[in-house]
């Protein structure tokens, strides 16, 4: 018998849990996040989670992530600079 | 007269600049971590001459420079900015551009070098938009 197997409409990580274990990882290795203004998104593959400069014309990234929305689990990150 | 600016690629050419390119990647620190920071400033272009001169900006931190108040220079155009990623790749750095080097590239209408280990590239327009004309300082 084929089972189907259904994403769940709700994500177990709530966006706020997702934003809280990216300031988590990114703390230690960013000066200063206030700088940024932060991007966060549900998409297919987890949530999207981008540190952006605020003042426009500042060169410079923060890091971008993204965080499955089942585990938690960091799946892939970018250390922008 | 030269109504066209001069690429980021033709500048790159400049020996003033490689020489700026090179002082700021120095003064980066790349090679040291507690001292590490983005470097660069401005490059205009004379029209009639044809000079370029180069204006730093005060050091940035370990990831950010501030390179959103060109000075204005008499008689000269803002043809490029130019800045560095110090952060080393195996310090966990990414040497790309980043999404708001990019963004903010084209919003200045002059391309953006980055100079970083990997070596040096260019985003956001070819070159200045709208030529050497209008204001002196950014396009846009």
């Amino acid at each position: 018998m084929a089972m189907l197997t259904l994403r769940p409409s709700t994500p177990t990580i709530s966006g706020h849990k997702a934003l809280e274990i990216a300031e988590m990882d990114a703390a230690p290795v960013y000066e200063d996040l206030s700088i940024y203004r932060i991007e966060l998104l549900l998409e297919n593959d987890g949530w999207h989670v981008a540190f952006r400069i605020k003042q426009p014309r500042m060169a410079g990234g923060g890091p971008h992530y993204i965080i499955s929305a089942e585990t938690g689990e960091i799946l892939s990150k970018k250390y922008y600079q | 007269m030269v109504d066209e600016a001069p690429s980021a690629t033709e500048l790159q050419a400049n020996p003033i600049v490689q020489t700026a390119f090179a002082a700021a990647w120095s003064d980066s620190f790349p090679e040291t971590h507690e001292l590490r920071h983005e470097e660069g400033g401005f490059i205009y272009f004379h029209p009639t001459a044809g000079d370029v001169l180069i204006r730093r900006v005060p050091p940035g931190g370990r990831r950010s420079l501030k390179l959103n108040d060109p000075p204005l220079v008499p008689d000269h155009y803002l043809v490029a900015t130019y800045h560095t990623h110090p952060v080393l790749i195996v310090d966990g750095g990414d040497p790309d551009p980043s999404p708001d080097d990019i963004e903010f590239a084209y919003d200045s209408g002059v391309p953006w070098t980055i100079i970083a280990e990997t070596g040096i590239t260019y985003v956001g327009p070819e070159r200045r938009v709208g030529g050497l004309t209008g204001p002196e300082g950014s396009p846009s």
